[in-house]
C-alpha cells in the first residue's frame, strides 16, 4: 500500500497504531491530516482548512470537531478493500441540530469544504463512514439522536438521523406500543434514516424501506430547509400519513444522492400481529436455486408469502459462526462438498429459504398447505419450529423476520482472518430461476479466479431478487485486499456485461456502477447537482455524482 | 386467539395509547448512559454471543477496550465519540476489567 505523501503514514500504520495501544496514538508519529497533503480536501491547502476547522469548532463546540490523526481514526475504520487510500477523510464535524447542519454547510461552501454525511455511519460492506474521494470531512449526524414522534393510532414515526433501530425498538417497547420495527439484520448500531436513503431491505412483511418510508426534511446545501410531501403544508396532520404530496414527488432524489442533508425521516412501523409463524425451506443443492425462485415468485406476487425472503447460502450461514480454517486450509475457493459436509452437522442445506406469515391462527392454517406443497414439489424440506427449534440459524432468522435485534451475521467479516474485510456486490437479478442460476454461476467463477468464496444470498423482493454476494478477504494481509478490490471491480463489469447492475453499491466501485447506467442518466445527475449544489460540497462522487 | 388482540390486528385500534406522543418525547439518549447500558445495546450482541470473543471477565485493561472500540478491528466496526461519548467509553472499560465472567454468555 502507498503511504499518503508527505507523512510516510498509510490508513493501515494508523489503524494497525490504534488496534496495538493508545499510548502509541499521542506520538507525533501520526501524521495530522493537517501535515499529509492526501487526506486534505482537493484544493484546499493547510492554512484554509485549518480556519475552516476553526469556524467548524465555533459553531458546534470544539468537542465536536475531529481534525486530528487521532480523533479522526474511527472514521477511518471500514471493511471495505482501499488499498491506495483512496477513501481517507480529513476529519469530521458533528453538528447538533438543523441550524448546526446549516451554518456547517455554510463554512463548506466558503471554504470549499466538502463533506460526507452519515447518520449513523455503519454502512458495512459499503464503506462504513468513509467518503468516496479522500480530503471530504465527515459529516456526522449521529448526535441528532431524537425519535420526534411516534403516532399511536396511525403507526408511523419521525426520526432524526442519529436515532437507531434499537432506540426505536425499545422506544416500542418502554411505551408499550403494538408495533414492529423492521430491521436490516444489522439493526443494534445503524439507522432506520441511513439505510432508508441507501435503499436498504429487512425482513418483515415492512422490509423495502423505501417504500414504508413517507416524508422528510433536507437541508439543501444553501441552508435551505425542505420538507417533502405534506410537510411543507401548514398545519399539516398528515405529514407521515401520505407519500406522495402534490406535484413532482421529490423523496428520491434524496437517496442514493448527493442533493441534500437529510435531517428528518417519516416512517410506516408494521402492527404487531397476533400470531407469527416463521418457516426455513431446506434444499441440499447449489443448482436448486433455480427451482426455489420459480417456487418463491408466485407467492410474492400475489404476496401469500408477505415479507422479503431470504434464501441464504451455506458458506454464508456457516461464516456467521465459524471460521474458514475450521471448514477449508487450501487456498483455493471452498469446494461445495466442503460447505455441504458441514452445512450437513449443521442441519443446514445448500440453500436455507427463510419466509414467514403473519396474521391470526386461522389465517396461516388457510396458506400454510399451499406454499408447504409448492415447496415440497421442488424437492424441499419445509421446517419450523418443530424441527429447528434451537438451531442457531434458524433463531437468527426467527428474529429476523419478527424485527428482532441481532448483530449475528457480522462475524461474516473475520471469515478468512483476524484483521476481517468484506465488500458487498448487490446486482438485481429477476426473479426468475434460470437467470439467477446464471448468476450464482458467473459469481462463482469469478471469485474462483481470485480464490475467494461464494459467501451469498438473495433477497426476494416481488418481482426481482437482490443478489448479495460477500466478498470476504482479511485486510491484515495486503495483498488480498488489493485483489479483492479488482475482483470486485471484475464482478461488477462482468455481470454488467449481461445487463446486471447493482442496486447499491460501495464508495470504491461508485463511478463503475454509474457509468452503467449510462451517460444520460449522470448527465441529468450532475444538472441537478448543478443546479442544488453549485460548490459540490455535499458528498462528491456519491453514486458516481460530481459536479 | 386472544379477542382483544384480535381485534386490535384487524381493526387498528390501539388501547394502549391513544394520542400521539409529544415531540421530543424520548430520553436524552448517550448522555450518561451506564456501562450496563452500552453493553447491552451494542458490545453485548457480539460478545458473549458467538461472534465476538468473551470479554467478561477476562480481566482485560480498560485502555485496551477503549482503544480497540475507537479503531475497530476485524468484524468489529469502530464506535465514534457520537455513539460512545469519551465519558462513557472510560466508564466501560473500567466495568469490563473489573467484571465477573457471565455464565449465560457463550461464544469464543
Ligand atoms: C453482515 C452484514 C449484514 C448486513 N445486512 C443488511 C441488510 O439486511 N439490509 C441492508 O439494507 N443493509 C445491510 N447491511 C449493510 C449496512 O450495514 C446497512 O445498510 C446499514 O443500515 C447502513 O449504515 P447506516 O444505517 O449506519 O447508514 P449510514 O452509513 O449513516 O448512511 C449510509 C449512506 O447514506 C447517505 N446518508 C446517510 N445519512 C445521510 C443524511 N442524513 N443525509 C444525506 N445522506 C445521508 C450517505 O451516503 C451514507 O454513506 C449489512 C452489513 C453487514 C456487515
Amino acid at each position: 500500500m502507498s503511504a499518503p505523501t508527505g507523512t510516510g503514514v498509510s490508513r493501515r500504520d494508523v489503524i494497525r497504531a490504534g488496534a496495538a495501544g493508545a499510548a502509541f496514538l499521542s506520538t507525533a508519529a501520526i501524521a495530522s491530516p493537517l501535515d499529509g497533503a492526501r487526506m486534505m480536501p482537493p484544493g484546499v491547502d493547510s492554512d484554509r482548512f485549518a480556519a475552516a476547522v476553526k469556524e467548524l469548532r465555533a459553531v458546534v463546540g470544539a468537542d465536536w470537531v475531529f481534525a486530528n490523526a487521532e480523533s479522526t481514526l474511527p472514521y477511518l475504520s471500514t471493511f471495505t478493500p482501499d488499498p491506495d487510500g483512496k477513501h481517507l477523510p480529513s476529519g469530521a464535524v458533528a453538528p447538533a441540530s438543523v441550524e448546526e447542519v446549516q451554518a456547517v454547510l455554510k463554512v463548506a461552501n466558503t471554504y470549499g469544504l466538502p463533506l460526507w454525511p452519515v447518520s449513523t455511519g455503519k454502512n458495512m460492506g459499503y464503506g462504513n463512514a468513509t467518503p468516496a474521494t479522500s480530503g471530504q470531512m465527515v459529516l456526522d449526524l449521529k448526535r441528532m439522536n431524537k425519535i420526534i414522534e411516534v403516532d399511536a393510532e396511525l403507526g408511523t414515526a419521525l426520526v432524526e438521523p442519529g436515532v437507531t433501530y434499537q432506540d426505536l425498538h425499545d422506544y416500542l417497547q418502554a411505551n408499550n406500543l403494538p408495533y414492529w420495527v423492521d430491521v436490516p439484520t444489522v439493526g443494534p448500531i445503524v439507522s432506520p434514516l441511513g439505510n432508508t436513503l441507501e435503499r436498504g431491505v429487512g425482513y418483515t412483511p415492512y422490509g423495502d424501506h423505501f417504500f414504508m418510508q413517507c416524508g422528510m426534511e433536507v437541508v439543501l446545501a444553501d441552508g435551505t430547509v425542505v420538507r417533502t410531501g405534506m410537510g411543507s403544508v401548514k398545519n399539516s396532520t398528515t405529514w407521515q400519513a401520505f407519500k406522495w404530496g402534490y406535484g413532482p414527488y421529490i423523496d428520491g432524489l434524496f437517496t442514493q444522492s448527493n442533493f441534500g442533508v437529510v435531517t428528518k425521516l417519516g416512517m410506516w412501523l408494521m402492527p404487531a400481529p397476533p400470531v407469527y409463524k416463521p418457516f426455513m425451506v431446506r434444499h441440499m443443492e447449489m443448482a436448486d436455486v433455480s427451482k426455489i425462485v420459480d417456487a418463491i415468485r408466485p407467492f410474492r406476487m400475489n404476496n401469500l408469502i408477505p415479507n422479503c425472503v431470504l434464501m441464504m447460502g451455506a458458506a454464508y450461514q456457516l461464516a456467521m459462526f465459524k471460521r474458514r480454517a475450521d471448514i477449508w486450509t487450501e487456498t483455493r475457493s471452498v469446494p461445495d462438498e466442503a460447505i455441504k459436509a458441514e452445512a450437513v452437522k449443521n442441519g443446514l442445506g445448500m440453500w436455507n429459504t427463510y419466509f414467514a406469515l403473519y396474521g391470526t391462527d386461522e389465517i396461516i392454517a388457510a396458506i400454510e398447505p399451499i406454499i408447504r406443497s409448492a415447496f415440497e414439489a421442488t424437492g424441499g424440506e419445509v421446517l419450523t419450529e418443530k424441527e429447528m427449534a434451537g438451531n442457531p440459524w434458524f433463531e437468527h432468522h426467527k428474529t429476523l423476520m419478527r424485527g428482532g435485534m441481532s448483530l449475528e451475521e457480522v462475524g461474516i467479516v473475520r471469515w478468512r482472518g483476524p484483521g476481517g474485510g468484506m465488500v458487498c456486490f448487490a446486482p438485481v437479478a429477476p426473479a426468475k430461476g434460470a437467470e439467477t442460476a446464471e448468476q450464482t454461476k458467473l459469481a462463482k467463477e469469478i471469485l474462483g479466479k481470485y480464490n475467494f468464496d461464494y459467501n451469498a444470498a438473495f433477497a426476494v423482493g416481488s418481482r426481482e431478487l437482490h443478489h448479495l454476494i460477500f466478498l470476504l478477504f482479511d485486510k491484515d494481509d495486503a495483498a488480498e485486499e488489493r485483489k479483492a478490490q479488482a475482483c470486485m471491480e471484475e464482478m461488477v463489469l462482468r455481470f454488467g456485461e449481461k445487463g446486471w447492475a447493482a442496486y447499491r453499491t460501495g464508495v470504491s466501485t461508485m463511478d463503475l456502477v454509474a457509468n452503467q447506467y449510462g451517460e444520460a442518466n449522470r448527465m441529468l445527475n450532475k444538472r441537478l447537482k448543478a443546479a442544488l449544489d453549485p460548490n459540490g460540497v455535499i458528498a462528491p462522487g456519491k453514486s458516481g455524482i460530481t459536479l | 386467539m386472544h379477542i382483544a388482540k384480535m381485534a386490535m390486528f384487524t381493526a387498528g385500534i390501539i388501547t394502549a395509547t391513544s394520542a400521539a406522543l409529544a415531540a421530543g418525547q424520548t430520553k436524552p439518549a448517550y448522555q450518561g448512559r451506564t456501562p450496563q447500558d452500552v453493553y447491552r445495546v451494542t458490545c453485548g450482541y457480539c460478545h458473549g454471543h458467538n461472534v465476538g470473543p468473551l470479554i467478561l471477565g477476562r480481566k482485560l485493561p480498560a485502555a485496551t477496550i477503549q482503544t480497540m472500540v475507537r479503531a475497530g478491528r476485524g468484524a468489529m466496526p469502530a464506535f465514534r465519540p457520537t455513539e460512545i461519548t469519551n465519558a462513557e467509553l472510560a466508564a466501560l472499560g473500567l466495568w469490563i476489567e473489573k467484571s465477573k465472567a457471565n455464565a449465560k454468555e457463550h461464544g469464543q
